[in-house]
């Protein structure tokens, strides 16, 4: 499954202060990001990002607070600078774009959805979602048409002529998210989209845009601080911290071979029946398919097996996926996948 | 001898110094000579001021050759200076007098009925218009119909003036911090001096009979508060706002007329409301140099001792006052309610 290369960033560093490019020397030569505050007084905010994203997928950037996504998010568009790097969007380097070219790629290309909404407060709620397409000088009934659609598609149909102010959170952000798909980008940048607003309503928006994305296959970045969000939206997820990337992967693969202690302490507090798939831990060879007592899907979380199974550790599934016999998966190997990987002793939360 | 000698003679600067050529003599000199040059003690040592070392050395200048010096430089450049300002402000004079004009011809039973649509317009209350008409009618009851059409013309005039030439200056500051920086002292200077002060220079330079004299110190009073806040609201914009407005690829342009102006429009009404304010307070001070309006009956009232003309006309511009306050503060309530965050 090779998917084409949307959007690529290489060797991507932001510094953060006076003199960044004599302090990206020092990075370079191996300076930390303590070490740097201390003697040069820079801050590091990037350092040496190598990520690539797929047409169509979800990719979602990980980490703390001041781990530096929402940083790497906004390089994209190049609403910050970048201090050293390549950024590339359908092959065209980002980099070498002028303010003409810039202003074209962010409104025909990317668009983004933000944490805080950032709506217009003095503007309909229909007027914001037409926004992309009124800033680009459409026809303003087109673009409200436009607008309209989006708005009902996800969700706000009784709206249209409502304040920002009036509505709830999440409505709000359904509005941010309907601003978004007006302008009919390839790429949606979604910068902690979720995290203002309260779980269920979280929950809500979450398979709204999973729902959204099997019917538009845009490619999106997604930052977020919550795992749980990560591992539900991600096709490719990448875990942040200090400014460094920790580990980057299938979210499968992340969860069960993690490479940090940061990680493990990360999906140590996690459900991993409720996120760990059939395919992950099946067995690929189909030699004793026939013993097998049913059928499940591949992409079907553990959890749903054990209730298939009743708790049975006996049992054997064939796994399939669209009528296709991809393995087999033993019980007793899916008990094995939820030991969990040691993470207290390891981890950084289990020395303090 | 005068007490600073030694300084100049222990510097062996006495010859720098020349002799006395002093031919006027102030008061204290006159006093000084009658009283007899009794040796001074410690405690009356004077202050190394100009004229005391003056006295000590007359080739340094008194202080009232600094006033004089001011004055003749300023005389000096007045008339260079009047051919560039001259022309410039022209159009304010054009302007306040059409305004005065307009405001007096246009009978009584069309004026008042106009301005009350427009209180309507502005705040859509109809207990503010009740409110505003009965303070006109009264002050058309006590025959001060006339004088308060020239004070309103004259605030007209230059509150538009302050907008016009205020918001832009507001934005140009907001957008850099080196004009800010270098605006701001200027801004604290017009508020701070009194106004009296930048009215002497006025008077040098134009006419008194001119009404632009009036305006620009009118304006130059009232047109802070507006240049304040505009920069204030514009500054004050959510940046997540801003921010969105460029990720989605928004000119300069764009942004500022779609996004900034929009919402900082509370703060530049707040300003927009003080600067009509303030042009109110000035246009009585104004009445000094002949500004015309409830500001003469004023003054009037203190020259001639008429207690009751200048009571009665200071109502009247408390009136007025409630009027431009609560005419503007409810526009600027309906802005408000219309983008709540």
């Amino acid at each position: 499954m090779s998917k084409q290369i949307k959007v690529s960033i290489q060797h991507l560093y932001k510094i953060f202060g006076d003199d960044p490019q004599t302090a990206l020397e020092q990075v370079k030569g191996g300076m930390g990001k303590t070490e740097l505050l201390d003697q040069t007084n820079h801050v590091l905010g990037l350092q040496d990002i190598n990520v690539e994203m797929a047409d169509g997928e979800i990719t979602v950037i990980m980490g703390l607070s001041g781990s530096g996504k929402s940083t790497l998010i906004r390089h994209l568009n190049r609403l910050i600078e970048p201090t050293a790097g390549q950024i590339m969007v359908d092959g065209d380097d980002v980099m070498s774009f002028g303010p003409e070219a810039l202003r074209k790629l962010r409104r025909e290309r990317m668009s983004m959805v933000f944490q805080k909404f950032a709506l217009l407060p003095h503007r309909t709620v229909l007027e914001n979602a037409a926004t992309p397409l009124l800033v680009r000088g459409f026809n303003r009934q087109e673009a409200l048409e436009e607008g309209r659609k989006w708005l009902d598609r996800v969700g706000l149909q009784g709206n249209h002529n409502q304040h920002p102010h009036q509505l709830s959170g999440g409505m709000q952000q359904r509005v941010g998210i309907a601003r978004a798909l007006t302008s009919n980008s390839d790429i949606m940048l979604m910068d902690e989209a979720f995290s203002a607003l309260d779980p269920l309503i979280r929950t809500d928006m979450q398979d709204l845009l999973l729902e959204l994305q099997t019917e538009l296959n845009k490619t999106i970045v997604f930052i977020t601080h919550d795992l749980d969000e990560a591992l539900k939206l991600a096709d490719h997820l990448v875990i942040l911290k200090d400014g460094y990337i920790v580990q980057q992967g299938e979210p499968q693969e992340i969860l069960l071979n993690p490479n940090d202690p940061y990680i493990i302490d990360f999906i140590s507090d996690i459900n991993r029946a409720r996120v760990l798939r059939v395919r992950s831990v099946m067995d690929r060879d189909t030699s004793d398919a026939d013993a097998c007592v049913a059928e499940v899907d591949a992409d079907a979380n553990l959890e749903s097996l054990i209730a298939l199974s009743n708790g049975d550790t006996n049992l054997s599934y064939r796994v399939v996926k669209d009528d296709q016999l991809l393995g087999v998966l033993h019980m007793q190997e899916l008990v094995r996948a939820l030991v969990p990987t040691g993470a207290a002793e390891d981890g950084v939360r289990g020395k303090q | 001898m005068a007490t600073y000698d030694f300084i100049f003679d222990g510097l062996g600067l006495r010859q720098w110094c020349g002799e006395d050529t002093k031919t006027t003599m102030s008061m204290s000199d006159l006093l000084a000579q009658r009283k007899g040059a009794a040796e001074p003690s410690i405690w009356e040592l004077p202050f190394p001021s100009l004229d005391n070392l003056n006295d000590a050395c007359p080739a340094i200048m008194q202080t009232r050759g600094l006033t004089s010096g001011l004055e003749d430089g300023f005389l000096g450049i007045r008339d260079s200076l009047r051919v560039v300002v001259d022309p410039i402000t022209q159009p304010l004079s054009w302007f306040l007098n059409g305004a005065l004009e307009l405001f007096q011809t246009v009978p009584w039973f069309i004026m008042i009925p106009l301005m009350l649509a427009v209180v309507f317009v502005a705040s859509k209350s109809w207990k503010l218009v009740a409110l505003v008409g009965s303070f006109i009618l009264f002050l058309a009851f006590i025959d001060h119909y006339d004088y308060s059409m020239q004070t309103l013309a004259i605030i007209f005039v230059c509150s538009v003036l302050c907008v016009l030439l205020g918001v832009p200056i507001g934005i140009a500051m907001s957008r850099s911090n080196a004009l800010q920086r270098g605006i701001i002292p200027v801004l604290d200077m017009l508020q701070t001096l009194p106004p009296f002060v930048y009215l002497i220079p006025l008077i040098f330079l134009f006419s008194v009979t001119e009404p632009k004299l009036y305006g620009i110190a009118i304006i130059l009073y009232a047109i802070v508060p507006v240049i304040r806040l505009t920069d204030l609201g514009i500054r004050l914009v959510d940046k997540d706002v801003i921010e969105a407005a460029d990720a989605f690829g928004m000119t300069d342009r764009q942004k500022l007329y779609k996004v900034q102006i929009p919402l900082a429009l509370p703060n530049i009404m707040a300003g927009v409301n003080q600067t009509i304010m303030m042009s109110l307070a000035m246009v009585v001070i104004a009445s000094l140099v002949s500004a015309p309006g409830l500001g003469v009956l004023v003054l009037r009232g203190i020259r001639n001792l008429e207690l009751g003309v200048g009571l009665v006309a200071g109502l009247g511009i408390v009136l007025l006052a409630i009027i431009l306050d609560r005419v503007t503060k409810a526009a600027l309530a309906r802005v408000n309610t219309s983008q709540q965050q």
